[in-house]
């Protein structure tokens, strides 16, 4: 095995040129075939080799169900890098990864697949020197976890100590379907791996910006003092896509907005927006305060008024006509699954305490848009008359997410003129303006967090038992009756949903 | 853009301002990068600037002294914003006669306001620093002794002349070598007993590469020749590890982008190893803007001066004519 040197005279904490490299390892992707695997894990080693953060004992192994050899799949892999990646293209920088790509054909209940694998890790060994160490992606259905994670405990791959080096495995959301079915599934996960060995992903945590919202929040004196109720007056968190559900019916049918999108992102988002400051920047002390915020959820009072459903019907959008939720292909006529949710939440600490935190997520939205609004009270007073001031609205403090990476503040201005008039006007920090460097894609970022064994960024199980906790009372009023309320593709959702914030005196800001 | 010839600097400021108000430019600069350069490569330290200014959005001021002779002092400007030169803002000043003495009363008021300063000089670095006032006013200062004739002398100096906040070009262009051989030494334990730097025998980066891994491993570094170009090879040898006789580890440059890392008893691996060009390598430097402690401890060793880390940051600027000067040399 080999051990890292954690006295390695080369490397000096103030050396901040050097790059943090993983120690010699494989990544095995199983469902390497998939979408996800495509277009952006294998562009993300790509990245990753390019810009010099693998360590020189590197082999990528992929599992699918297909009759190819090693050439055939490092000619796709090799195709997807080229056509996903971020960093220019360089023929000789995939040549290095390209000698250590190797295909395992197999399908999940196959024994003989998996000693193939576990005896294709120990020649990697050998031949390239990964030591013992590997990463396994589940880029699978969460259905396949069960028989995947059995064959790993039959063939001993998750061990660490039998593989003599660090075993982790990278597991996508859903995390299951509810409390119940995700204690199961961490369950079963941290019986095969140990717990700290599992990293959930929720490729929101990599985006730039959530990180520098912690950077925001906690590396500055302006933000914190008027971070709490006696300033905010509300907060509102948006996640609106403008696609439809594509051909992903046989699974969103069965989840909806608020399992799919509400319980892992936006929590996640609320979370770090609501969280205490963490009494320092590693994963265990992050995780606790994220923790505590997510158990002091509250739910709305009466979940009829304090929460909305929507679905999609025809209508047009950028330009175009697309169909309705009911008209896609694979859902069934009887359905009654959300492509739109909003909801009112509260968080019971005393900065919080009467805050309302509205979230919303939808599909057939007019834009493509991720951001956290901070709205805060109006001024108690105003020393001017009141037609001076009718434009005003309240002060907000946006987060923006995606696209446009960056963080707008809005403030009252005199307008130019000898009558005294305020309105409105907004300063605009952009991401890529201050710092173009090119960010790095969620994945790539994550994925070097996984090898580096750093799991900041990753929601740990009691996160994620925590947030379903708050979803599943309101999946399970949903369940009881009624029916989603329709929305014309390319609307910001149904009326509901402003009638929700109307009643409270307050509107949905436009992103 | 707005071309401004035989003009003032507060003709350049307004211009600048203009052409702010005209693009709805943006609020977010979060440097200033003076590039001093002349005319013959004036070409070459666009291009450089561009490329960095692509990846660290600042506000380029290139500085091209002219005829230092000349009876009139003349000042001839060129202002574009998201233009030829990138997609920040950017200030192309040549100036004549005596003008470039006084650079800075054009530059100080187009500094951006509050944010760090980088000065980089594009050709041969002044022999000190604080002779150019274009030095004195920046935070950071970025050389490269590449460009004299004898470079290793030109280190020299640069140590004596050292203060926090200044780093070379060569010094970047060792960071592949540094971070691969990092790397590989995560991997052995043991004590260091041999290391040797392969290279041209003129490469600043090779002596600053021995020097470095001389400070880290407390050894005696050897420079072997080689044709070069640069740095060619580095061979490190660690007492322990998987061979009785201890762990060899060398890295050879085997093409313009990478090299073969042989360790004992591990396959040989192909790593990446580029080239970097002006662009690439003033970006890295543009990265972080602190001093640079380990550059201070290498250059600090090379020329036999101890660690250089505490100097003071900042410098006052020494008038020097070179005028006078010729007439004395004349």
């Amino acid at each position: 095995m080999q051990l890292s040197n954690p006295s390695n005279p080369l490397r000096d904490p103030r050396d901040r040129r050097l790059p943090r490299v993983p120690d010699p390892c494989a990544l095995v992707v199983f469902g390497v075939t998939g979408d996800l695997a495509r277009k952006k894990l294998i562009p993300a080693v790509y990245d990753l080799g390019n810009r010099g953060l693998l360590p020189p004992g590197f082999a990528l192994l992929g599992f699918a169900r297909r009759d190819w050899d090693h050439g055939e799949f490092e000619e796709l892999a090799r195709e997807a890098a080229r056509k996903g990646a971020r960093t220019p293209w360089r023929p000789e920088a995939w040549t290095r990864i390209a000698d250590a790509v190797r295909f395992v054909p197999g399908s999940f209940d196959d024994d003989d697949a998996f000693d193939t694998l576990a005896q294709t890790l120990i020649e990697l060994e050998a031949s390239h020197g990964i030591g013992g160490n590997a990463a396994f992606y589940l880029s699978i259905p969460p259905a396949a976890f069960p028989t995947v994670l059995k064959q790993m405990r039959r063939t001993g791959m998750a061990s660490n100590d039998a593989a003599g080096g660090w075993r982790r495995v990278v597991v996508e959301k859903p995390f299951g379907y509810n409390l119940a079915s995700s204690r199961e599934l961490n369950t079963l996960v941290d019986e095969v791996f140990t717990p700290g060995d599992v990293f959930r992903i929720d490729h929101y945590l990599g985006k730039e910006t959530v990180q520098n919202l912690l950077a925001l929040r906690f590396a500055n004196t302006l933000f914190e003092p008027i971070w709490n109720s006696h300033y905010v007056d509300s907060v509102q968190i948006t996640m609106a896509e403008d696609v439809g559900i594509g051909s992903r019916a046989g699974f969103y049918d069965g989840a909806g907005a608020a399992r799919d999108v509400l319980q892992n992102h936006l929590l996640q988002l609320l979370a770090l927006t609501a969280m205490e400051e963490p009494v320092s920047f590693d994963a265990e002390s992050l995780r606790i305060e994220k923790k505590k915020v997510l158990e002091a959820i509250s739910l709305p009072t009466d979940l009829a008024t304090g929460t909305v459903r929507g679905r999609y019907t025809q209508g047009w959008l950028a330009g175009s006509r697309v169909s309705g939720y009911l008209a896609e292909e694979g859902v069934p006529a009887a359905s009654r699954t959300e492509t739109y949710a909003a909801v009112r939440l509260g968080v019971e600490t005393r900065r919080w305490g009467g805050v309302p935190f509205y979230l919303r997520t939808g599909k057939r939205l007019p834009r493509r848009v991720t951001e956290i609004a901070v709205i805060l009270s109006k001024a108690p007073h105003l020393p001017f008359d009141a037609t001076a001031t009718t434009e005003l609205g309240n002060n907000q403090l946006v987060i923006r997410v995606q696209p446009d990476e960056g963080i707008t503040l809005r403030f009252g201005s005199k307008v130019p003129g000898s009558a005294m008039e305020v309105r409105d006007v907004s300063m605009d920090f952009l991401y890529g303006e201050a710092f173009t460097e090119g960010s790095p894609e969620a994945y790539e970022r994550l994925m070097l967090d996984v090898l580096l064994g750093d799991a900041t960024l990753f929601p740990r199980n009691e996160e994620v038992e925590a947030a379903w906790k708050v979803v599943d009372p309101i999946e399970e009023f949903w369940a009881e009756g009624g029916h989603p309320e329709d929305y014309r593709a390319g609307e910001w959702g149904p009326r509901s949903a402003e009638a929700m914030l109307a009643r409270e005196g307050r509107g949905w800001r436009r992103p | 853009m707005t071309t401004l010839w035989d003009t003032t600097g507060t003709a350049v400021v307004k211009a600048l301002a203009a052409e702010r108000r005209v693009s709805g430019a943006a609020s977010g600069l979060v440097l200033t990068l003076v590039v001093v350069t002349d005319e013959a490569q004036v070409e070459a330290t666009e291009q450089a600037a561009t490329q960095a200014a692509s990846q660290h959005p600042c506000r380029v001021l290139v500085v091209v002294r002219r005829q230092t002779a000349a009876p009139e002092p003349r000042l001839d400007a060129e202002v574009s914003i998201g233009g030829r030169l990138g997609p920040g803002e950017a200030v192309v000043m040549r100036m004549y006669g005596r003008l470039g003495l006084h650079a800075e009363s054009v530059v100080l008021p187009l500094l951006a306001s509050d944010a760090p300063v980088v000065t980089w000089w594009f050709g041969e670095p002044p022999d000190l620093i604080a002779h150019d006032p274009l030095g004195v006013l920046a935070g950071r200062r970025i050389t490269d002794v590449q460009n004299l004739t004898d470079p290793r002398a030109g280190l020299i100096a640069r140590a004596h002349d050292y203060s926090s906040g200044d780093t070379d070009l060569a010094w970047t262009r060792t960071t592949p070598w540094r971070s691969v051989l990092a790397g590989a030494y995560d991997a052995v334990t043991g004590r260091p007993t041999e290391a040797r730097v392969v290279a041209e025998p003129s490469s600043p980066s090779a002596a600053l590469l021995a020097a470095w891994l001389g400070g880290r491993l407390n050894l005696d570094v050897r420079i072997d020749d080689h044709r070069g170009p640069g740095i060619a090879e580095v061979h490190l040898q660690v007492d322990g590890g998987p061979g009785a006789e201890g762990t060899d580890i060398s890295l050879v440059r085997d093409s313009e982008h990478s090299g073969r890392l042989a360790r004992t008893g591990e396959p040989d691996r192909t790593m990446p190893l580029p080239r970097a060009e002006h662009g690439d390598l003033l970006a890295e430097e543009l990265r972080r803007l602190e001093p640079d402690p380990v550059y201070a401890a290498a250059l600090g060793r090379l020329a036999g001066l101890g660690d250089l880390a505490d100097r003071a940051a900042i410098r006052s600027h020494i008038w020097r004519d070179p005028a006078e000067q010729a007439a004395a040399h004349g």
